[in-house]
């Protein structure tokens, strides 16, 4: 009883945690199917938090070349997929909207300008039944899906060149 | 000076015509660094702010000189270099003459490898690139290159719900790139100073971690991965604070942070925490804040948020990230129950989007509960309580029926608290209280050094959340000639937060250490007493619970038969904000304690506190109490203030 309470303070004063499950993505970032990212790693009572441990795709500033990211930062041919895989869910949620943080930094990375975004906004909404064709879609899928209804989209031609 | 170095440069050329001239030029780069040294040394460069920042140097605390922090070898490149800045900055001087290399993943040229020092160093002492060649860094250059600095934002994820330790939080440090908007800040990257576990994890980790077992190491990775860690794994909100550095004091700091890349520094939670770390770098960029030297060791994270914003200038603007379940709530709220239910029916897949029923209303209000019910699912989702093939195919389906209905206003983002955190009151507190006691005039100074309860100014803090630690409480009884310490808490959570239609938090509570038990003037018990318990929690209205807990307590004391009691009991109690300044508290609480020295307690107490501002309070309260057979009532009125 007495040894449970300790280990109880213990772990609610702790600042630190158990590292979360092991990323399926850590790397490149293709992999990761819509919808079935981690789960069942939310914080439950007495759960010690994440502050103070280092988390996946988090990488020491001078590690050299590690998966798609040289001393820490991505490599530009694997930004757009990364992004993707990582912010798939919340991508998806902004496509169906028309609107939001998470699309509107996918339009920048891919280089659209302000002045095309409306425009690419209404597409991927309009177009939300193709880009997450399935439930099973990973995020080179959506990038192909992206991709074809780009080049198809007079204004928008000129930016359909994901990799 | 310019005819000199023309007369060098003729010297040089004629030498590379001839192999007899080039020892000559050797042993004038052999004399350089001997001469900077010495120049160095007569500008005392080893003692200034500066260099004191780059070295992680602190003053030692019982004897004289300086011990450098990092606890890598490879960081310091003199072998006394730990402790001797002096022998430390002349080795560094030296490594810069190093020859030439090609750089690998894992070898850099010491200006490279040490490229804040030598840019500082460089501009000091105003190198002769012509006797001390200048080498290409192109790992430097590309990192460099990749983040593009235009700002620094020290990034604060607050408490997550429920879980009151989290309020110790963290801070991070994000580097905005040039041209980036609050639409774009997830492409950012954020600096992170972190414990490495190595693979290992659970309480092993835990424990060692608290006496420093485990390398800290700063890390780097996009935004975007850590706002996924905290807003959506973890639902804490995040205040974003972005700062007014210079563009060559955000150079330093960036140089100095790839210095050190890969150098160790032994994470502790009690001593050297990320908080603390990110105020070393802040100083290596600007040597004048000398934050570290004003907070010895452990720092509260929103202490650092304080600091920042106490001076002058530094705060740019505060920036309010909620987390996706912050988003989830406000979207619910909009709803009625009507509506709700709906958001409920679609998430659990009972209904489906096309249902006659809900397509009547209007497209509007199906946005909200088709947005409310995808976010809820994913709640669940990631809480491990619903199927994964089933939620996906369910999620799809909500997205795809919202992607069918037309753009709406942003209904998800709340409005930004009044208080940011760097408002909320001081996690230091002091009290005074005034109490009538049994009859009896008692006069109290409690202290606690941190962090916050129920009761105390709410603006900035996590409500429901309360967490206090090491509060010491002296007393002195009417009658009695001396003060006698009274209670000392080493530690006293309490988590309160209501269940709803959706949620369904179990509250907690748990504490533990010294106290009395038993009516002062009579025969008072001190004991250590460890008392926990869980419970629910409902809201009545806006601001407004009540819960019900089942307690179990533990004590053990010298004083008492056998020299311990165990027992259980319950409590009931309402948690109210009937005005932002004005909070109150009735708890009800009986136990029976079974084993050991067998008795019954039972106490009845209403609290209430008046905020004065941020930084002071007013608490007043009535207790009715009955232990062993003796009944008795207190009377108290408290001043309490925090800094």
């Amino acid at each position: 009883m007495k040894r449970n309470i300790t280990l109880g303070v213990i772990l609610a004063l702790a600042p630190v945690s158990m590292v979360l499950a092991a990323s399926n993505n850590v790397g490149c970032g293709v992999g990761s199917i819509i919808f079935k990212g981690q789960s069942g790693v939310a914080p439950q009572i007495l759960a010690v938090t994440t502050n103070g441990t280092m988390g996946n795709q988090t990488f020491g500033i001078t590690s050299g070349t590690l998966g798609c990211a040289s001393d820490g930062v991505v490599d530009t041919p694997a930004k757009v997929s990364m992004f993707i895989d990582t912010n798939m869910d919340k991508l998806a949620q902004d496509m169906s909207v028309g609107s939001g943080e998470t699309l509107n930094s996918l339009a920048d990375l891919i280089g659209i300008e302000d002045s095309a975004k409306t425009r690419f906004f209404s597409m991927t909404k309009a177009h939300f039944g193709e880009i997450v064709s399935s439930d099973r879609v990973v995020a080179q899928d959506v990038m192909a899906a992206l991709n074809r209804l780009l080049a198809a989209d007079q204004d928008l031609a000129i930016y359909a060149r994901l990799g | 000076m310019c005819v000199g170095e023309k007369m060098r440069t003729i010297f040089r050329i004629l030498c590379a015509l001839g192999a007899l001239c080039c020892h000559a030029v050797h042993a004038s780069n052999e004399d350089y660094p001997a001469e900077l040294i010495k120049a160095a040394h007569l500008q005392n460069l080893a003692e200034t702010a500066q260099w004191r920042a780059l070295l992680h140097y602190r003053t030692n605390a019982w004897t004289r000189g300086v011990t450098g922090q990092a606890d890598d070898a490879k960081f310091y490149l003199a072998v006394d270099g730990k402790t001797n800045p002096n022998a430390e900055l002349a080795a560094t001087l030296r490594a810069f003459f190093a020859p030439s290399i090609i750089e690998t993943d894992t070898t850099q040229h010491p200006q490279c490898l040490f490229v804040g020092r030598y840019h500082w160093l460089k501009q000091a002492l105003h190198f002769d690139a012509q006797r001390l060649p200048e080498q290409t860094c192109p790992r430097f250059s590309a990192w460099r290159a990749a983040l593009q600095p235009d700002m620094l934002t020290l990034v604060f994820p607050a408490a997550y719900i429920n879980n009151p330790s989290s309020m110790f939080g963290h801070t991070l440090l994000r580097v905005d790139a040039v041209g980036q908007n609050e639409q774009s800040r997830l492409l950012a990257y954020a600096i992170n100073y972190a414990a490495n576990p190595q693979g290992e994890g659970g309480v092993t980790f835990i424990l060692k971690s608290l006496v420093g077992l485990y390398p800290g190491l700063f890390s780097i990775s996009p935004y975007y991965v850590k706002v996924k860690e905290y807003s959506h794994l973890e639902n804490r909100d995040i205040w974003e604070y972005q700062l007014n550095f210079t563009a060559d004091e955000i150079d330093r700091l960036l140089m100095h942070a790839w210095e050190l890349g890969q150098v160790r520094f032994d994470y502790y939670f009690f001593d050297e925490n990320c908080a603390y770390h990110l105020l070393s770098l802040f100083e290596a960029a600007r040597p004048s804040l000398e934050f570290t030297r004003r907070f010895h060791g452990w720092v509260i994270p929103t202490e650092t948020l304080r600091a920042l914003a106490e001076e002058a200038g530094m705060v740019r603007k505060i920036v309010y990230r909620p987390a996706d379940n912050t988003r989830l709530r406000f979207q619910l709220g909009q709803l009625n129950d009507n509506e709700q239910d709906w958001v409920a029916a679609l998430a659990a897949g009972e209904r489906v989007a096309d249902d006659p029923g809900f397509t009547r209303q209007p497209s509007e209000r199906q946005s909200v509960a088709l947005e409310a019910a995808y976010k809820y699912l994913r709640h669940q989702y990631t809480a491990g309580d619903v199927d994964a093939d089933s939620s996906a195919r369910r999620s799809r389906e909500l997205l795809l029926a919202r992607s069918r209905l037309p753009e709406m206003r942003d209904s998800a983002t709340p409005p930004t608290p009044q208080a940011a955190p760097d408002r909320g009151h001081g996690t230091v507190r002091l009290a005074l209280a005034a109490r009538v006691e049994n009859s009896l005039d008692v006069y109290e100074v409690k202290v606690r050094p941190a962090y916050h309860d129920l009761l105390d100014p709410q603006g900035g803090y996590t409500r429901g959340a309360q967490i206090n630690f090491m509060d010491l409480g002296l007393r002195h009884v009417e009658g009695s000639n001396r003060l006698e310490l009274n209670e000392l808490t080493v530690i006293d959570i309490f988590s309160l937060f209501p269940r709803d239609q959706f949620f369904h938090p179990i509250s907690w509570k748990i504490s533990t250490g010294y106290t009395h038990v038993g009516a002062p003037g009579e025969v008072p018990i001190a004991l250590y007493r460890t008392h926990g318990g869980a419970g629910l929690a409902w809201s009545l209205a806006n601001h407004t619970q009540v819960y019900g807990f089942a307690e179990v307590t533990a004590d053990i004391s010298g004083n008492l038969d056998k020299r311990y009691a165990v027992g259980g009991g319950a409590s009931v109690g309402l948690y109210a904000n009937p005005l932002d300044a004005w909070q109150v508290h009735f708890i009800a609480q009986a136990q029976e304690l079974r084993f050991g020295a067998r008795h019954r307690e039972e106490f009845m107490m209403l609290e209430q506190s008046f905020a004065l501002g941020q930084q002071q309070a007013i608490r007043v309260s009535v207790k009715r109490e009955r232990v062993w057979n003796s009944t008795w009532s207190t009377v108290m009125l408290g001043w309490h203030t925090y800094w």
